[in-house]
């Protein structure tokens, strides 16, 4: 049988820049799997390329068992959603819009549309005291809450994060992994992270892949490389708690 | 006192013409940050219309003309954007290849037209159901009333589109960024037909207008730069900018051509532009865009 989403030899370029060269990794259904690397090691990338925003020079993505399509659009349809690096909220829309806008071409009726929306705001209840507040009024913390809700009002199969605890002060992130975990465990949300705070990122993956200029250097249980010393060495060492930016 | 209250009416009527032109320019403007300079040659062909379905086919009510009108309209903006914009877009050209491409057309169209139909000018023969309005002594034509309250009702239900339908929340995303928007799961193409269909219809209505309040020739598109002031003054990306700057403009030019004279007034506009330009380049109630090609 074939996996969730199997990505195979996977070679993408910006140009001259090889940015990703033989990528190959795999998510099953119901996982977490992080992908750790420093900055310009292809993290985003291999995000972008998974949602059809990037193109493939050669190798193969498969979600379960089909090609992907070529365009971001229609690969949301099909099932996998993106929480962008910086989190590109909609400024000029409301919060409730910026929820809402992700559902524009489900076929999905209202009445599931709505139920997704309650879920959402039970989980980030914030959003719902900011509902008819722009989104550009938001801090950093309830913009990244809202760009995970956005996300998942387009009901995915699987959820892709890049970078979320990106400029978030500490206990705003660890507020934020723990609704990923639980998404995870009650929702049986398959996701997708990438991130450079290893610690975090390890922590709460059941796989991961280490990724370093362009190429995965290592893979394993996600607490495996969190007791790994090398791994400690490079990625845990240096992205210790004076790494944290403030939250705006 | 008389004669003033008759000119802000007549200015209000242009105004709502001009807005119309505008909030149709700027919705272009605002997604693909691009001026299109086809849509002259849009409102020119849907005049046409207008003439062909009152002349031709001798139907000649108010509403038969600017179906005629807006039929046209919403062809030939829609075959714009297909045969000309979307494939340089697919090829991620530059925006100033979008305008080239935009110029190239307005010309072609231009052209075709004054080999199809001469350069003669036509007048729109419309029926109105009643000529003047007075009120004491106040006498509003017919025209002046009709365009400003279908103007106003267009303007109003388009409002209402794009501020509380879903497909307005994806029109103001695609604005912001067509990229998140794309990873949204919006087809900006789709985006993109809604909004020359929509483009189209607001430059047919006004073409219909105009070409009533003069006639219909090859060149009456060349009223589209008022589309253009008018955004800039309101602020160039903004829907209610445009509106707002619409019957700014209007009405000043109503002035200056009752006050002073009507020679003045093409003159007049776009020194009011560049002083916009100069003193609040962002204009009324623009945000900060600040290259405005
Ligand atoms: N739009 C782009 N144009 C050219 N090079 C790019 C672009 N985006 C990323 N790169 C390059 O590709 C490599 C991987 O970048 P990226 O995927 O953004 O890394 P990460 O997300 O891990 O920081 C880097 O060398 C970066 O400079
Ligand atoms: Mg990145």
């Amino acid at each position: 049988m074939s996996r969730f989403l199997e990505v195979e030899s996977l070679n993408v370029y910006y140009g001259g820049i090889h940015a990703l060269q033989d990528v190959s990794l795999y998510i099953d259904e119901g996982e977490i799997v992080s992908v750790i690397g420093a900055n310009g090691a292809g993290k985003s990338t291999l995000l972008r390329t998974i949602a059809g925003d990037k193109e493939i020079k050669s190798g193969n993505i498969t979600f379960r068992g089909e090609r992907l399509p070529k365009t971001s659009y229609e690969t949301v349809s099909m099932g996998i959603s993106l929480v962008p690096e910086g989190r590109r909220i909609f400024p000029n829309l409301t919060v409730y819009e910026n929820l809402i806008v992700s559902t524009y071409t489900r076929a999905h009726s209202k009445k599931s549309i709505d139920e997704d929306l309650d879920e959402v705001l039970a989980l980030f209840p914030r959003l719902k005291e900011r509902l008819k507040q722009s989104g550009g009024t938001l801090s950093g913390g309830e913009q990244q809450m809202l760009a995970v809700g956005r996300a998942l009002m387009a009901h995915p199969k699987l959820l892709c994060m890049d970078e979320p605890s990106l400029g978030l002060a500490p206990i705003i992130i660890d507020e934020l992994f723990e609704k990923i975990k639980q998404l995870n465990e009650e929702r049986d949300q398959t996701i997708l992270i990438v991130e450079q705070n290893a610690f975090l990122a390890l922590e709460i993956a059941s796989r991961a892949y280490i990724l370093k200029t362009g190429s995965v250097t290592r893979e394993g249980l996600g607490a495996e490389l969190l007791g790994d010393p090398s791994i400690q060495h490079e990625y845990l060492g240096v992205h210790d708690d004076t790494s944290y930016e403030d939250e705006d | 006192m008389n004669l003033f209250v008759q000119q802000v009416v007549t200015g209000l009527s242009i105004g709502g013409i001009y807005a119309l032109l505008a909030v149709g320019y700027a919705l272009i403007y605002s997604i693909f940050k691009f001026t299109n300079f086809a849509f002259g040659a849009i409102l020119m062909c849907a005049a046409y219309g207008a003439y062909f379905v009152t002349h031709t086919l001798k139907m000649t009510s108010l509403v038969s003309g600017l179906l005629g009108a807006v039929v046209i309209g919403v062809i030939v903006s829609l075959a714009t954007e297909l045969l000309a914009y979307r494939s340089l877009r697919r090829l991620k050209a530059s925006r100033l290849f979008l305008m080239i491409s935009a110029m190239g057309v307005n010309i072609f169209v231009q052209n075709l037209m004054t080999i199809m139909m001469s350069a003669n000018l036509r007048s729109l023969d419309i029926k109105m159901p009643f000529n003047v309005i007075r009120f004491g002594k106040i006498r509003i034509g017919s025209l002046d009333i009709f365009s400003l309250v279908i103007s106003l009702i267009v303007l109003g239900v388009l409002w209402i589109f794009i501020e509380k339908t879903k497909h307005g929340i994806a029109i103001r995303a695609s604005a912001h960024d067509t990229d998140t928007a794309g990873l949204m799961g919006i087809n900006v193409n789709k985006i993109s037909f809604i909004v020359f269909a929509i483009s189209g219809l607001t430059a047919a209505i006004s073409g219909t207008f105009m070409g009533m309040k003069y006639a219909v020739y090859p060149t009456l598109g060349a009223i589209s730069s008022k589309a253009f002031i008018s955004s800039v003054i309101g602020g160039l990306g903004s829907l209610p900018g445009a509106v707002l700057g619409g019957f700014i403009l209007g009405v000043l030019e109503t002035m200056i051509s009752g006050y002073i004279s009507s020679s003045f007034r093409d003159l007049f506009s776009f020194s009011v532009m560049i002083a916009v330009l100069v003193f609040l380049p962002n204009g009324i109630l623009g945000s900060g865009i600040n290259d405005k090609l």
